[in-house]
């Protein structure tokens, strides 16, 4: 009984919701150190179409993760120098990622368009021993990649180190006020940089783990739009670790259940309109969370997007 | 001018030799000495922008001299950054506190701390915190969350925190500004027990009285430059205050008090809810006179912003009704409370006050009715007369108000809200009117409010400062939790009296010291 | 960041640096593109000749420049007002979604017969309407729950592409062109809605509509109270409240505004470029390159109009080089090229605002209030 179509939907659901959580962790450690980088989801792309291509030259998906990864960070670093040093605002600056990572994602991509790595260069399951036994959850849960097993860790390591560390404490300073950072004696563009680039990484490993799991490579579709749900998760979650993770889980069943209505071919709703619920839905959490809980407003960084100038006039 | 060194065996902890600070256009410090003493409080006095913040921001490593050295315990110095300071045990409590409201206390204790293991535990840093508390009694709950806390809380936060990171020569930037009476004495003795214990303290001030009553050696300040260097056993406020100034000024004396009139602004039985876990008003019942300064003191955060912006119709009261002369209006609305003559000088001149990206010309018609098609030619003479006839500094009606110093822009802001030329404005709510402004600017703006009191307008003003209430008003009553706890004429007020009442005592209950 | 330098705030903008900065940009740009191009094996000169032909030297080229000018300025129109004020409206895609949507919807309920004037103007206030539709919800949730107008604005662009795609592919419906079964496409609109061109041109009256709105614009900003009311709200929104100005008007009007300039894009891509609902016509991303053509503009809705121009050209270059023999250069040239010239914008802009010096230090704190930061910027509230 362990293969019912519930089961096999939760356990898609984690794999649809991995590269979510991945890039709303990334997302969420930019913000924490207060820059606010709506570039996710160009890095996403950028970092899916690099994984591909690295994936397809060394046949290593490993290796294809860390070049997403690093393709990411690379772009984020760009953000963080125009939001950073160049002091630009934050939101252009972020869309000018959007729409220059569209571009060259599009660019190196456009031989490959279309098509899938061949499943022996995919990103294969790793049974975790034991615990793949238990009933459904082994299943669901143990019966995953190592991206997977991988993103458990760094949500675990994110809180841990936010809440519990000297880095993490200053990390935290520098988001909510720079100028008492500083005083301190904590570089604060150094925490920035860092964190920029670190967040990246992710939301690059998110798009990495994409392709790598076999998605054909298609601009409109390889990410669509999952870059925005993970910066609208950040604010669904607080700008906590575990909740983020919790909700990409969430928007993974969504979407997951959708896929499984439009295979289904269910006729009375047209794909089109299944294809709008999770945007919509995103939506409508966003509204009903303001509209709530002001505490929950209160989670974001109070130097969230505020470019750091020590003793500007 | 200069009493000798003591000259005591060990070198100074700290000493500024020929310091000397250009900005463009200001010689900030201009060859400045100062030598601090191991045990000695050290009080450096001088008007606002005499150039005190600029030598602590020397001594502590923010900004780089231009000319001359600094010394420690003897040995040339170099500081790079205000880590730097911090590393060499040069610590500064700023004005305007560097705390993260959002983290406990023990979090903005250690914040930055390297000698903290990667993996830090709170138990470490709230013990250490506990000990110093103990020792200079400063008492602070390492658990608390900092934006829980008063203003006095948070000045010993920040004192704490300086010295956890090691301080031994430790700078007080005008320490005292948002203190009661009560709170400034425990102040002191925690400065006079660091002294004891061997501590260098710099007391930066433009209050005499203060300094008297707690430094061993006064430095005083003016223009850049040091104009004297004092033991406070030889000197007097007198002596000071002329050095100080170097010239007859008197703030202190209130003008001439007029005949107050019959009530312009009255509130009665105003209540506010408090929003956002802000403070609300409960039962403030109020009466400005028509030639009279009402003065309400109060700590920061007590519900001067709310009861500003509730007169000023920016709120609406949940009870209780506002009067302007004998029009009801309660609930109308900024613009109907504008109209029916109340103007409004906030404390935050720039950015709520003013808009800083606009010109001149458009601030000052800000809050006024425009016609759907602007008369720009209007605004810009309007605004051209206004420049000269407040003398505002600046390259014209179209310069954006964020471009020019504090001073001008309060000028601004204040010919927009006290224009009587339309007889319009009857009554004012000034807050923190002379806050962070220069001695010049002080004055004006001072001569500015006594002007209108005489031409029949009632003045509203809410400071934190408790000095400045009493220089300006006329009656005085204090604001605690939201609620007026004492009304008493200006004149002959007892201060310990407005202290415990700014505190929450109930005046009529029985007296108790200070909160620590 | 410079050692020994400091960067001082200007106190007027030199209008020389505005020009020199977009200039610049572009031909930082062009350099990395060259870099884009040479990696994959075409010689980026001639690849900018072909651009340069295509787009801006030849009679043929200008008209489509043109074209693609009409829809941008208006986008550009859209983006910019609502930036200006900090009113972050990325929807601009989606509202040109759904003003295409029902410029053409209107127009084929209208039918055949109508006098033009009146199909014309029915499909000009019909695009308009259906961006202030699509603007709505984000209007609205940003202005009584204070929800961020970014995000949702943002997602609602996905949606409008689902719809736009439902209803030319998913079902029969009276978008759907009837004689086209088998390829479905949008139903041709009746020739009266159809926009007036230029000559022989495809120059369209949409190029007249875009210019027209944004002389209006400017005029509204700089001359009204409206403009004078949004001003104050984008420079400071407690100054805005202190004034007793409104903060739910200024934010509803301004996004409604924003919306219906972009829907107004979507009734030209219909009404003057394609005579139909056409998805696939409507690959350029106009919605997000507006925000580029707005931030390249510097928000200014007069310098809207040369940026959109430029930015047209290069835009239609991109589909342009696909269609040419010989060469194989990928579409993704222009996408590239516009992204990379924001960046390079965005961080001339520093040089805009602030004159770089030599001074080590900054000026003092001392007596002077606007300096004086409560060391926790975010505790204001």
């Amino acid at each position: 009984m362990n293969d019912s179509v519930l089961v096999l939907t939760l356990a898609g659901a984690v794999i649809t919701g991995t590269p979510i959580a991945l890039a709303a962790l990334g997302a969420l450690l930019n913000e924490r150190a207060g820059i606010l980088n709506l570039g996710i989801e160009g890095i996403m792309l950028v970092g899916a179409v690099t994984a591909f291509l690295g994936t397809q030259a060394t046949g290593q998906p490993l290796l294809g993760l860390v070049a997403g990864a690093l393709a990411g960070a690379t772009l984020a670093s760009l953000h963080g120098f125009l939001s950073i040093t160049m002091r630009a605002n934050q939101i252009v600056s972020g869309l000018a990622l959007v729409i220059f990572g569209t571009g060259v994602a599009i660019f190196l991509g456009q031989p490959v368009e279309g098509q899938a790595l061949v499943p022996g260069a995919r990103l294969g399951r790793t049974a975790i021993p034991l615990l793949e036994g238990l009933p459904a959850v082994g299943r669901i849960l143990f019966q995953q990649d190592l991206v997977v097993y991988g993103s458990w860790l760094l949500v675990i390591a994110a809180a841990f180190y936010l809440t519990r560390t000297r880095t993490g404490l200053a990390l935290r300073a520098v988001g909510e006020s720079p100028a008492t950072a500083d005083a301190a004696g904590i570089r604060v563009a150094m925490v920035r940089y860092t964190h920029v680039a670190l967040g990246g990484a992710l939301a690059g490993l998110g798009g990495a783990y994409i392709t790598t799991r076999g998605a054909p490579w298609d601009q409109a579709a390889t990410t669509g739009g999952r870059g925005w749900i993970a910066i609208a998760l950040v604010v669904f979650a607080s700008w906590r670790p575990l909740r983020a993770l919790a909700g990409a889980y969430l928007f993974g069943i969504a979407l997951r259940v959708n896929f499984a209505l439009q295979a289904a071919d269910v006729r009375i709703v047209p794909p089109q309109f299944l294809t709008m619920l999770p945007y919509l839905l995103t939506i409508a959490v966003l509204i009903v969370l303001s509209a709530t809980d002001t505490r929950r407003r209160l989670g974001s960084p109070a130097a969230l997007g505020v470019p750091y100038v020590r003793d500007e006039r | 001018m200069t009493d000798p060194d003591p000259s005591p065996s060990a070198p100074p902890a700290l000493e500024a030799v020929g310091i000397t600070k250009v900005f463009p256009g200001v010689v900030a410090n201009d060859a400045v000495d100062l030598t601090l003493h191991r045990g000695e409080v050290h009080a450096l006095l001088g008007e606002n922008g005499a150039g005190k913040s600029t030598l602590a921001s020397v001594l502590t490593g923010l900004y780089r001299p231009d000319g001359g050295e600094l010394r420690r315990d003897g040995q040339p110095l170099t500081l790079r950054s205000p880590r730097d300071g911090l590393e060499r045990g040069i610590g500064i409590v700023h004005q305007h506190f560097r705390l993260v409201q959002r983290f406990t206390v023990a979090e903005n204790i250690a914040l930055g701390d390297g000698r903290l293991p990667w993996r830090w535990r709170r138990s470490v840093v709230a013990d250490a915190v506990r000990k110093l508390s103990e020792r200079y009694h400063l008492p602070v709950d390492p658990g608390a969350v900092v934006g829980d806390l008063s203003v006095g809380e948070q000045q010993r936060i920040e004192i704490v925190k300086a010295l956890y990171r090691g301080a031994d020569v430790l700078l007080l930037d005008e320490p005292t500004a948002v203190l009661t009476p009560q709170e400034a004495d425990a102040l002191f003795a925690t400065v006079r027990a660091m002294a004891a214990d061997g501590k260098a303290i710099v007391f930066i001030s433009h209050k005499l009285r203060e300094v008297m009553a707690v430094s061993d050696r006064v430095t005083v300040m003016r223009d850049g430059a040091v104009v004297g260097s004092l033991h406070a056993a030889n000197t007097d406020p007198a002596e000071l205050a002329e050095l100080m100034v170097g010239r007859q000024v008197d703030l202190s004396a209130r003008k001439a008090r007029g005949e107050a009139g019959r009530a312009v602004l009255s509130l009665r039985g105003v209540d506010l809810d408090a929003v956002d876990g802000r403070g609300g008003l409960h039962g403030i019942d109020l009466e400005v006179r028509a030639g009279e300064i009402l003065g309400v003191a109060g700590v920061a955060g007590n519900g001067q912003r709310e009861l500003a912006e509730t007169v000023a119709g920016l709120r609406a009261p949940t009870r209780g009704s506002i009067h302007v002369h004998h029009r009801d209006v309660t609930g109308t609305g900024p613009a109907a409370t504008r109209v029916a003559g109340i103007g409004y000088v906030p404390e935050d001149r720039l950015g709520t006050g003013l808009a800083p990206g606009l010109s001149v010309a458009d601030n000052l018609r800000l809050t006024s009715k425009q016609p759907l098609w602007l008369d720009r030619r209007g605004a810009t003479e309007t605004a051209t007369a206004t420049i000269t006839e407040f003398d505002v500094r600046t390259t014209g009606p179209g310069a954006a108000v964020r471009t020019m110093s504090g001073g001008n822009a309060q000028k601004v802001l204040l010919a927009r809200e006290l224009d009587t030329r339309d007889g319009a404005v009857t009554a004012l709510i000034v807050a923190a009117p002379t806050r962070g402004l220069d001695v010049g600017a002080t004055e004006f703006v001072r001569d500015l409010l006594h002007q209108r009191r005489s031409e029949g307008c009632g003045i509203l003003l809410i400071s934190e400062d408790l000095d400045e209430v009493q220089a300006l008003s006329d009656r005085i009553v204090v604001l605690s939790e939201g609620r007026i706890v004492l009304e008493r004429d200006a004149d002959g007020v007892d201060v310990t009296e407005l202290g415990l009442a700014m505190l929450g005592h109930d005046p009529d209950g029985p007296a108790e010291g200070g909160t620590s | 960041m410079m050692r020994g330098w400091q960067l001082e705030p200007r106190r007027d903008v030199q209008p020389g640096v505005l020009l020199v900065v977009p200039v610049l940009s572009v031909l930082a740009a062009l350099v990395v593109g060259a870099v884009f191009l040479s990696a994959i094996g075409l010689a980026p000169v001639a690849v900018y000749r072909e651009i340069l032909r295509v787009s801006y030297t030849t009679g043929y080229g200008i008209a489509d420049t043109l074209v693609a000018a009409s829809a941008l300025i208006l986008t550009g129109l859209a983006a910019g007002i609502a930036f200006r004020f900090k009113l972050y409206n990325i929807g601009g895609e989606g509202q040109l979604y759904v003003g295409a949507i029902a410029a053409a919807g209107a127009a084929l309920w209208l039918g055949e017969g109508a006098s033009p004037a009146l199909a014309i103007a029915v499909v000009i206030v019909a695009g308009a309407a259906g961006g202030m539709i699509w603007v709505a919800i984000p209007a609205l949730a940003r202005a009584y729950l204070n929800t961020s107008e970014i995000i949702t604005s943002l997602l609602l662009n996905y949606v409008a592409l689902s719809l736009l795609q439902y209803l030319i592919f998913g079902a029969n419906t009276p978008w759907r062109d009837p004689n086209s079964p088998t390829f479905p496409r949008g139903a041709p609109i009746p020739a009266e809605a159809v926009f007036p061109r230029w000559a022989t041109t495809r120059v369209h009256l949409g190029l007249v509509v875009a210019v027209v709105a944004a002389v209006l614009i400017a005029v509204v900003i700089s001359r009204t109270r409206w403009g004078f009311h949004w001003r104050i709200f984008g420079d400071s929104p407690e100054a805005a409240r202190y004034a007793g100005i409104s903060s739910r008007q200024v934010i509803v009007v301004v996004l409604l505004l924003s919306g219906a300039l972009a829907g107004l894009a979507g009734a030209g891509e219909v009404a003057g470029r394609a005579g139909r609902l056409d998805p696939n016509g409507l690959v350029l991303n106009l919605g997000y390159n507006g925000i580029i053509v707005a931030a390249l503009a510097r928000y200014n809705p007069l310098a809207v109009i040369p940026v959109g121009v430029l930015l047209g050209g290069i835009l239609n270059a991109g589909p342009a080089l696909q269609s040419l023999p010989g060469q194989n250069v990928p579409v993704a040239i222009s996408t590239t090229l516009t992204g990379a010239i924001l960046i390079f914008a965005l961080a001339g802009e520093l040089f805009v605002r602030y004159r770089p010096t030599r001074r080590p230090d900054a000026p003092p704190s001392d007596g002077d209030p606007v300096s004086v930061g409560t060391g926790d910027e975010g505790g204001r509230a």
